[in-house]
């Protein structure tokens, strides 16, 4: 702060003293361009990759001897690989000797359909029972139930695990501050980032899969849990504890119960975070649905992609909707009189007919197998490639034409200037910038963890990387901002908005690789788009919130002293909500960064590219285990810089 | 410290509760504070000087068996924080809290769960019911807690539901009742384990004027028909005047008067409590004795005495279609005379003082 006096007055406003160092940069990188950029042929190694090789070579040799393997992480490995094996048994892989497994679709479309019963309302089991039933008509049904064993398995274990922790977090300060940084670390990984150095160690296959997906939902669920108790009425707990509770029958009876709707809010969220996982985890040989989209994605099978993203989609929906009905019943009063006992009927017949269903998909081909006659994958997909082409023929300025010219105009240009600057100026402005925005520490920091990126040898790729997750995310700043301020003035625009940001918010970002693909071919733009995609939601639902945060009589006042629409927005409600700007923003960047390193698979090279290829490259593995490192110090610079000027803004100035 | 009449040190059977040396202080260096001469700056120059709030300072009282203590204060006087240091929710600096001779500070969290459990128990302003419980499981929630059978806890809860006019509303859930009947579910469930003594933490603040004026006579019918022993906290004199046999007033931590209603609005010991009683007509809470004078020379005294405890404005009818003055008792012993000259002069007192603010 102090130091901010000792400039000119020109530059004591932070925004100007960094377009002054931004343009500094411009300057030096175009006066210099080309010179020392670092850059790396996909195939080369440098000598750090190289170490990371051998010590993934002597980690996969040591498997079988070395203790820690013998005695944790092997033994590990097969009870999860059991468990999942498991639920696949029931409902996905064929019995041996058989042609389905122990139930067939017909009953598991009944079961999961009396779970949602049980647990919401009878509208919601039959939206869950036809979900299913079109994911067995796209003609993707073992795929599908692959998906949904991954998934279960994945957040049973993910809940024991969590949950307890999160009542543990929530009762404790000492523990919460013991795993707030874990917390913080875990979601601002990108899901790619896991996946290889989980694969090293409990090799390609189911138990990784389901270990990756746990990292990725137990932080979820830990911190809705320990949210959920810590945000209880301070009113009934004070009052047990005048009337003599012990800390046991606190938590047992009043603590819980009065936590469960939140908690039950955190499975919902825990499940869809699993789901996106797993369909990721494809990568590592989870089974389901994800195995179709990535070899849609390889070969650029549209159409097939289409139909197995769509499965996901509906699966998602059908996650979400059955869980989220399951909140809301659980804050329902239970039903009284007449209600009682209808209610109390349609469980008995329910399960009747469960049973009943259970059994025929046990003995009966139509109920065993899905029908073929009711397949109409084949048909989507060719639809979905015939209006790919038409589309791009027909709209080619909108498809690859926008893609061309964005490409040339916008990425080329600043991608030159971050990846053809000298490393050295680069790491400099970051920093600078870095130490305006948030202070000496955040800019010693950034400067650390960039200079071990050029240490790693990645550093052209992480600047191709950096380009595209800044273009999105300011793309996404600008919708955002602006859809976020519509829905949060009016009511009317959020109930039209919200089936989309929910949607947005459910979907796997995986899936959204497939439709963009298609219009915008193999390309960095495609990789942007889905980042797009991917964050807007979030930054619109931050955004309106924070808008709508605003206090009314503040909003009233500018009104009334004559103020119009436009001064109300830009004088009152975007300044007073400028906190939850830069959450948003905070939030968007590392959004964007996970789906941006995703677009490796459509041709947007950089850090994501390198770490799909040490996927399927052994002699290129050190390299992708670097670049997945790699993402995670630019994702902790990033974060870092933003959540230091969210963090300064809500110190209200003295 | 300040107070108009000095109460007894000593525990005499009567005492239900003796409040001696109680220090409540916020902040890291809150044990160091009291015996320092910091202890008695004002708030702003202690948290200047040391980054700590004394929300009670040295306070000393006893409550008798079966009284209406009240506690009176505005918010931020420390009077919420004092009740709960009596019940041990806050755990004080220093002092002593003797709870029928127990002290409860000096209590083991078992011992103190069981007092909690059995001897005394707690209304809150904003109720503090459980909203998963049906109001049954809520007003037998401590009898659950102390282990008592399903069956007997729940005859209990019945029985107080009966009590506070809750008939027929045992299997609903809070929020489907009113704020005026959550209250009275709140009240029950401390009825519940038929406490010595009942401590209320300004349990109609949050209530509408109308139905609060209902559950403050629903307490003043509680207490006459229970005698519990009740510690009433409230910012609202007017109510502390109704329902309280005392009332402690309290100044930033400290209580400056404590006083019979009547003695307050005659007798504040400063101008801080004359702000407050101004306002009281005096006619509400002055009692006959007060008024009472020795008969004039020759003066006519009608025949029917009034009860000394009587409010004045109670009595005043009956002394205006009296054809003299009228004979006031304390226990069929004459102490003085009312006339109707002495009805005008404090009607017109009350008229005056109400004008003037």
């Amino acid at each position: 702060m102090n130091a901010l006096h000792a400039l000119p007055a020109w530059m004591q406003k932070r925004s100007t003293l960094v377009l002054f160092v931004i343009a500094i940069w411009v300057i030096l990188g175009s006066l210099f361009s080309g010179i020392h950029t670092l850059e790396l042929s996909t195939a080369t190694n440098t000598p750090a990759t190289d170490w990371l090789r051998e010590l993934a070579a002597s980690i996969r040799g040591s498997r079988s001897e070395a203790p820690i393997f013998v005695y944790v992480f092997n033994p590990l490995r097969e009870v999860i690989e059991g468990f999942i094996e498991l639920i696949r048994a029931l409902i996905a892989v064929p019995a041996s000797g058989n042609v389905i497994p122990i139930i067939g679709w017909f009953g598991v479309v009944a079961l999961v359909g009396y779970i949602v019963y049980a647990s919401s309302n009878w509208r919601t089991s039959l939206l869950s029972m036809g979900l299913l039933t079109a994911c067995g008509m796209l003609g993707v049904w073992t795929y599908t139930m692959d998906t949904l064993a991954m998934t279960l398995g994945a957040v049973l274990l993910s809940l024991a695990i969590a949950i307890p922790i999160g009542i543990w977090a929530g009762l404790s300060d000492r523990v919460m501050s013991f795993i707030r940084p874990v917390l913080d670390l875990a979601q601002i990984l990108p899901t790619l980032v896991y996946l290889a150095p989980l694969a090293l160690v409990f090799l390609i296959g189911i138990a990784a899969a389901t270990i990756a997906t746990m990292i990725y939902s137990i932080p979820i669920c830990v911190r809705i849990t320990a949210h959920a108790i810590r945000s209880l009425k301070a009113g009934p707990i004070e009052a047990a504890e005048s009337m003599g509770s012990t800390r046991g029958q606190m938590l047992r009876k009043v603590q819980l119960p009065m936590a469960r709707r939140t908690i039950i809010l955190g499975i919902n969220q825990t499940t869809l975070a699993a789901l996106s996982f797993v369909v990721i985890a494809a990568l590592i040989g989870a089974p389901g649905l994800g195995k179709p989209v990535i070899e849609a994605l390889t070969i650029r099978n549209v159409g097939d992609g289409v139909v197995a993203g769509l499965a996901v989609v509906l699966l998602a929906v059908m996650l979400d909707r059955s869980t989220t009905a399951a909140v809301q019943h659980s804050g329902e009063l239970p039903p009284e009189g007449a209600a009682l006992i209808t209610r109390r009927i349609g469980l008995i017949a329910g399960g009747i007919a469960t049973l009943v269903a259970i059994y025929l998909s046990r003995f009966q081909l139509w109920a065993a197998v899905f029908p073929e006659q009711l397949v109409i994958g084949k048909y989507i997909a060719n639809a979905a490639d015939a209006v790919t082409e038409w589309l791009t023929s027909t709209f080619y300025f909108l498809t690859i034409g926008l893609n061309e010219n964005f490409t040339i105009h916008v990425l080329n240009r600043i991608e030159g200037l971050l990846a053809n600057t000298p490393w050295y100026i680069t790491i400099i402005a970051i920093s600078l910038i870095a130490a305006i925005i948030g202070g000496r520490f955040v800019a010693v920091l950034s400067a650390i963890l960039l200079g071990a990126v050029v240490l790693i040898g990645l550093w052209n790729d992480a600047m191709v990387t950096l380009t595209q997750v800044l273009i999105a995310t300011a793309i996404v700043m600008l919708i955002g901002v602006v859809m976020g301020v519509l829905a949060g003035r009016s009511h009317r625009v959020e109930r039209a908005l919200k089936p989309i940001l929910d949607a947005g918010q459910t979907l796997p970002a995986f899936v959204y690789l497939v439709p963009v693909l298609a219009l915008f071919g193999p390309s960095r733009f495609a990789a942007i788009v889905c980042g797009v995609f991917y964050a807007t939601p979030v930054v619109v639902r931050v955004v309106a919130d924070g808008v709508r945060g605003v206090p009314h009589d503040m909003v009233e006042a500018a009104v009334s002293s004559g103020s119009s629409t436009t001064q109300v927005v830009t004088k009152v409600q975007l300044p007073a909500s400028k906190r939850s700007l830069l959450l948003g923003a905070n939030q968007g960047m590392i959004f964007v960064l996970a789906v941006v390193v995703i677009g490796g698979f459509v041709g947007a090279g950089g850090l994501g590219y390198l770490v799909i290829v040490g996927q399927s490259k052994p002699e290129l593995q050190g390299k992708g285990l670097a670049a997945g490192l790699a993402i995670v110090l630019l994702g902790v610079v990033m974060d870092r810089i933003a959540q230091a000027g969210a963090r300064r803004n809500e110190k209200t100035p003295t | 410290m300040t107070m108009s009449s000095p109460e007894p040190s000593a525990i005499h059977a009567d005492t239900a509760i003796s409040v001696k040396g109680l220090w409540k202080i916020f902040g890291e260096k809150a044990g160091t504070i009291i015996d320092s001469p910091d202890a008695w700056l004002s708030r702003p120059e202690l948290l200047e000087k040391t980054g700590c709030v004394a929300a009670v300072r040295d306070a000393n009282f006893d409550v008798a068996n079966g009284e209406v203590f009240v506690v009176m204060g505005l918010s931020g006087s420390g009077k919420s924080t004092l009740v709960r240091c009596m019940t041990r929710l806050i755990e004080p600096t220093a002092g002593a809290v003797l709870i029928d001779g127990e002290d409860i500070l000096t209590a083991s969290k078992a011992k103190l769960r069981e007092l909690r459990r059995t001897k005394f128990s707690m209304v809150f302003q904003h109720f503090g019911l459980l909203p998963h419980r049906r109001v049954i499981d809520n007003i037998a929630y401590s009898l659950e807690v102390n282990g008592v059978k399903k069956e007997a806890r729940h005859e209990r809860a019945l029985e107080v539901i009966d009590l506070v006019g809750l008939e027929g509303y045992a299997n609903h859930f809070p929020e489907q009742l009113s704020g005026g009947m959550q209250q009275r579910v709140g009240l029950a469930r401390a009825l519940a384990v038929n406490p010595e003594v009942m401590f209320l933490d300004e349990p109609f603040s949050a209530l509408d004027p109308l139905i609060r004026r209902d559950m403050q006579n629903e307490v003043k019918r509680l207490h006459r028909d229970l005698g519990k022993t009740m510690v009433f906290i409230t910012h609202d004199l007017s109510e502390a005047m109704k329902l309280g046999d005392r009332i402690a007033i309290m100044r930033d931590g400290d209580i400056v008067q404590m006083d019979t209603p009547a003695n307050l609005v005659m007798h504040p010991v400063d101008d801080y409590v004359a702000d407050f009683t101004n306002d009281i007509p005096k006619s509400h809470v002055l009692t006959a004795g007060y008024l009472a004078r020795p008969a004039h020379e020759g003066e006519a005294v009608d025949g029917t005495a009034i009860d000394a405890e009587e409010i004045v404005r109670d009595v005043i009818p009956r002394i205006v279609s009296s054809s003299g003055a009228v004979g006031v008792q304390r226990a069929g012993q004459p102490v003085g005379v009312i006339g109707k000259d002495d009805i005008l002069h404090l009607v017109a007192d009350d008229a005056h003082e109400g004008s003037a603010t």
